[in-house]
C-alpha cells in the first residue's frame, strides 16, 4: 500500500474514531456519575435512529436537524427515565447487579417496544448526503456524512467540556465523580444532579442514534453491536474522562483500521509477517479491552494524567 | 405486643421502645431503624419495578403458543422461527409461508390418513426463537417432546437451523428447515433433518455460471480477475466453495485474486475495501445479509469503486437495501430461491394468494421455500398413511412435489436430506426494476455486463 493508501485509511479511522466517539459520550457521563452501566445504552441509540427516520418520514426534517431535535426530547425522556426507574437504585460507588439487571431489563422493553412500533424490517435514511463523498485526488476519498458524524461528536464534546469546566452543574457532575459522599456534605443535590446527568447522557445517545442513523441500517435490535465499543472506549479513555472518551475512540478506530492493512510479525521457527484477517476485527476490541484493565486500569487518560502530575 | 408488626414503623417502634436504651440511644436508634426502613423499601420498590420490567420483556419476547391442546382430528406441527431479533423479517415471512400453505391445506378438507380412515386438519404450534440459537433448540425440543409435534418446520439462517438440527435425529421426529441453506447440517448423517433449500454452494455456482455464460456471449472477458469478500460463516464458506468449484472445472474463465472474510453486523469496511482496490480486481462478489449488504456498498459507493460486475450472494433486490441506497443498488446481481418474476403459473398463483392472505406484496425469496416444505410435508404425511414418525420421515425421503412453486417446479430431497434445484439470478435495473437474467428459460430481461459507472 502507498503512503496515500495510508493516509486514506487514516482520516476514515478518524472519522470512525468520530462515530465512535458520539455513542460513547453519553454512556460513560452517565457512569462517571451514576456508577451505572448503562445497557438501556443501546435502546437510546435505536430511539434515536427511529426519532431521525420518522421526522425524516414524516415532516422530511433533515436528520442532521433532527440529530438537534433529538437532544432536548431526549434529555426530557432521560430524566423521566430516572424519576420513574433509576432513582430507585441503591447508591454505591461500584456499578450493582441491581443496576445492570435494571438497565438490561429496560433495553429489553425498549427494544419490544421497537417492533411493537416499527415492525422489524431494517430501516434507513437515504438523503443526497449517504452516497456522496469529497474526493481528494483518486486516492483519498472522504465521506460526507462521516464528515457530519465527525463535526457533531466533536460539538458534542466540546459542549460537555465546557460544561463540565464552566457551569454549576458540570462542577457538581466533577464533584460526584471525584467524591460522592464529600460532595454530598458541602451541599451537591446528588439526585438532581444525577437526573440531570442521566437526562444528558440519554440526550447524547439519542443525538448520537440519530446521526448513526445516517451510516446504517437499523431496525429495533439497533445498538448492541455498538456497546461493547462503547465499553472499550470508556475503559480506554478512563471511565469518567470526556477528552478520555475521544482518546479512547480514536485509539480504538486506528486499531481495528489498521490491524487488517499492516503486516503483524510473529515468530514460528523464525521471524514471519502476516495480516490480521478482516474476520478477526472484531477480536481487537475484546483484546484491548482485557490489556487495559490489566496493564492501565485507569485507562489511557489516567495513566497521561500520572505522567503529567509526576513531571 | 403484637407477634408480628404489620408495618417497620411498628417494627422500629416495638424494638426501640421496649428495651433499655437510654432517651437519646432511642432517638439515634429509631432514626437508625426508620433509614433502614426507608432504604428497605426502596429496595422493595425496585424490586417490584425490576420484577415487573422483567415480566414484561419475558412476556414480550416469549411467544407462547395460542393453544397446545390438540382435538382428535388435528394433526400437530410445530414451527419456530425468529419474528423478533435481528432476522426477525424473513422468519415472518416464512411464518406466512407455512401458515399460507396450511390454511390452503386445512380449507381443502386436511391430510387423509389411511390408517385412521379419516382427513386429519393441521393444528399449528408456531414459538418465536428470537434468533436465538439456544432458545431456538430448545423451542424445538419442546415442540418435538411437550407438545409431540408430529413434525417441526423452521430453522430460518443457517446459525438457528444448526442449533436446531441436532434435535430431530434425538427425538426420531421429522424436522424441515425453512431457511438454512449450509451444507454443513447435511453432512452430519442426521436420518430425520431436511431442508427446502437449495445447497448455499449452488448460489456460488450458479453465479459463476452466470458470469461464465456473459464471457460466453462476448459480453466480458475471458480471465477477468475476481475479489471475494465473504461473511464469516458456513453461508459465506459455501458460496466461495461452490464459486471455486466451477472456476476449478472451467479453467481460464476466471482468476480469483483476493478471499476475505468479515465478522457480521462490521461496522466498518473501509480496510477490506483498500484491499479489494488493491487487487485491482474486474468483478467484486460477496455474501452478506441485508445490514451487512447496505453497509459495505454504501462505503463501496462512497470509496468511488467500481467493477464490471458486482453481487452480494443472496442479497441484491431487496426493497429495503434500495430504500437505503437508492439508484446505489443498480446492476447489482444476486443468486436467489425464487423470485416473484418466475414465468411458473403456481408461482403466480402462489403470489396472488400470499398477498391476499397476509395483505402484502411476496417481495422477497424468504416465503416460497417455507410454503413449500409445508406442502410436500402434507403429501409426505398422505403418502406414509399414517402419524408414525419413521414412517413420515421414510415418505419424505421419497416425496416430490411436482407443482412446486420453486425454480425447476420440483422439490425432491436429495440422499442427505436437503432440496436441490437451480437458483435464479436476478439483477436490479434503473428506476426499481429487478429483471431474472438466467437461466435463460426463466429470464424476463437481459443482464447488463459489464455494468456501467456511476
Amino acid at each position: 500500500m502507498s503512503a496515500v493508501e495510508y493516509l486514506d485509511l487514516l482520516i476514515k479511522a478518524l472519522l470512525l474514531a468520530g462515530v465512535y466517539a458520539a455513542m460513547a459520550v453519553g454512556m460513560t457521563v452517565v457512569y462517571g456519575v451514576m456508577k451505572i452501566v448503562n445497557l438501556a445504552h443501546a435502546g437510546f441509540l435505536m430511539l434515536g435512529a427511529y426519532f431521525s427516520f420518522e421526522l425524516f418520514n414524516r415532516f422530511h426534517i433533515d436528520p442532521v436537524l433532527g440529530a438537534v431535535i433529538a437532544l432536548p426530547v431526549f434529555f426530557l425522556f432521560g430524566m423521566l427515565v430516572h424519576w420513574v426507574l433509576v432513582r430507585w437504585l441503591p447508591k454505591s460507588d461500584t456499578p450493582t447487579l441491581a443496576s445492570l439487571l435494571l438497565m438490561f431489563g429496560f433495553l429489553l422493553v425498549l427494544q419490544n417496544v421497537g417492533y411493537a412500533v416499527w415492525g422489524n424490517d431494517d430501516q434507513s435514511i437515504f438523503t443526497p448526503l449517504t452516497l456522496s463523498a469529497v474526493h481528494l485526488g483518486d486516492e483519498i476519498s472522504i465521506p460526507k456524512v462521516n464528515l457530519v458524524v465527525f463535526a457533531a461528536a466533536v460539538f458534542c464534546m466540546v459542549v460537555l467540556q465546557i460544561v463540565f469546566h464552566r457551569s454549576w452543574f458540570g462542577r457538581s457532575m466533577r464533584a460526584l465523580i471525584q467524591n460522592p459522599y464529600a460532595a454530598q456534605i458541602v451541599g451537591v443535590d446528588d439526585q438532581r444532579t444525577s437526573r440531570l446527568t442521566f437526562g444528558l447522557g440519554t440526550a447524547f445517545a439519542g443525538f448520537a442514534g440519530a446521526l448513526l442513523g445516517m451510516l446504517y441500517s437499523f431496525s429495533p435490535d439497533f445498538g448492541r453491536p455498538f456497546l461493547l465499543r462503547s465499553f472499550v472506549i470508556i475503559v480506554l479513555g478512563g471511565l469518567e474522562s470526556v477528552s478520555g472518551v475521544a482518546l479512547g475512540a480514536i485509539v480504538l478506530a486506528i486499531l481495528e483500521t489498521f490491524s487488517t492493512v499492516i503486516p503483524l510479525p510473529w515468530y514460528w521457527h523464525g521471524w514471519h509477517t502476516s495480516y490480521l484477517p478482516p474476520s478477526y476485527q472484531p477480536v481487537v476490541p475484546f483484546v484491548l479491552l482485557v490489556l487495559v484493565l490489566v496493564i492501565m486500569p485507569k485507562g489511557l487518560a489516567g495513566m497521561f494524567n500520572r505522567k503529567w502530575k509526576t513531571a | 405486643m403484637a407477634p408480628f408488626c404489620s408495618t417497620s414503623h411498628q417494627c422500629a417502634g416495638f424494638f426501640v421502645n421496649s428495651g433499655p436504651l437510654s432517651a437519646v440511644g432511642r432517638r439515634l436508634l429509631k432514626g437508625e431503624l426508620m433509614r433502614t426502613h426507608r432504604n428497605f423499601a426502596s429496595t422493595s420498590c425496585y424490586r417490584t419495578i425490576l420484577l415487573v420490567l422483567l415480566l414484561l420483556a419475558g412476556t414480550a419476547l416469549y411467544s407462547a403458543p395460542a393453544a397446545a391442546a390438540v382435538a382428535d382430528d388435528t394433526i400437530t406441527i410445530g414451527v419456530v422461527l425468529p419474528t423478533t431479533g435481528s432476522e426477525s423479517k424473513p422468519g415472518q415471512y416464512q411464518k406466512e409461508g407455512i401458515e399460507l400453505a396450511i390454511k390452503q391445506i386445512n380449507d381443502a378438507g386436511g391430510i387423509m390418513v389411511k390408517s385412521k380412515g379419516k382427513k386429519y386438519k393441521i393444528n399449528e404450534i408456531f414459538y418465536d426463537d428470537s434468533t436465538d440459537s439456544k432458545k431456538s433448540a430448545s423451542l424445538v425440543e419442546r415442540a418435538m417432546s411437550s407438545d409431540n409435534a408430529i413434525a417441526v418446520l423452521g430453522g430460518y439462517s443457517t446459525a438457528l437451523g444448526t442449533a436446531e438440527s441436532v434435535m430431530a435425529d434425538r427425538y426420531k421426529t421429522p424436522w424441515i428447515t425453512t431457511g438454512a441453506g449450509a451444507t454443513a447440517i447435511f453432512g452430519k448423517g442426521y436420518q430425520y433433518a431436511f431442508g427446502s433449500l437449495s445447497p448455499v454452494a449452488l448460489i456460488g455456482t450458479t453465479s459463476a455460471e452466470f458470469l461464465g455464460s456473459l464471457v460466453d456471449q462476448g459480453k466480458l472477458k475471458k480471465g477477468l480477475k475476481v475479489a471475494m469478500v465473504v461473511e464469516n460463516t458456513d453461508h459465506g464458506t459455501d458460496y466461495v466453495n461452490g464459486f471455486n468449484e466451477w472456476t476449478s472445472k472451467h479453467k481460464g474463465y476466471f482468476d480469483v485474486v483476493m478471499n476475505e472474510k468479515f465478522e457480521l453486523g462490521a461496522t466498518d469496511f473501509s480496510s477490506i475495501l483498500q484491499k479489494v482496490k488493491n487487487s485491482h480486481a474486474d468483478i467484486f462478489l460477496s455474501d452478506a445479509h441485508l445490514p451487512d449488504y447496505i453497509t459495505m456498498q454504501r462505503q463501496y459507493l462512497q470509496n468511488g469503486l467500481h467493477h464490471q460486475m458486482i453481487s452480494y450472494g443472496a442479497r441484491g433486490p431487496e426493497v429495503n437495501a434500495r430504500q437505503a441506497l437508492g439508484a446505489g443498488t443498480d446492476y447489482i446481481f444476486a443468486g436467489i430461491w425464487w423470485s416473484n418474476k418466475l414465468p411458473y403459473p403456481q408461482a403466480k398463483k402462489f403470489a396472488t394468494d400470499y398477498k391476499a392472505f397476509t395483505g402484502h406484496d411476496v417481495d422477497s425469496w424468504y416465503a416460497a421455500p417455507a410454503y413449500d416444505a409445508m406442502r410436500i410435508l402434507a403429501q409426505a404425511i398422505e403418502k406414509a398413511g399414517s402419524l408414525d414418525k419413521t414412517a413420515i420421515r421414510d415418505a419424505l425421503k421419497k416425496a416430490e412435489l411436482k407443482d412446486s412453486v420453486l425454480p425447476g417446479q420440483k422439490l425432491k430431497f436429495s440422499a442427505n436430506g436437503q432440496a436441490e434445484y437451480p437458483f435464479v439470478i436476478t439483477q436490479n435495473k434503473p428506476d426499481n426494476k429487478v429483471d431474472i437474467v438466467y437461466p435463460k428459460d426463466a429470464a424476463t430481461g437481459d443482464p447488463v455486463a459489464p455494468i456501467p459507472n456511476r
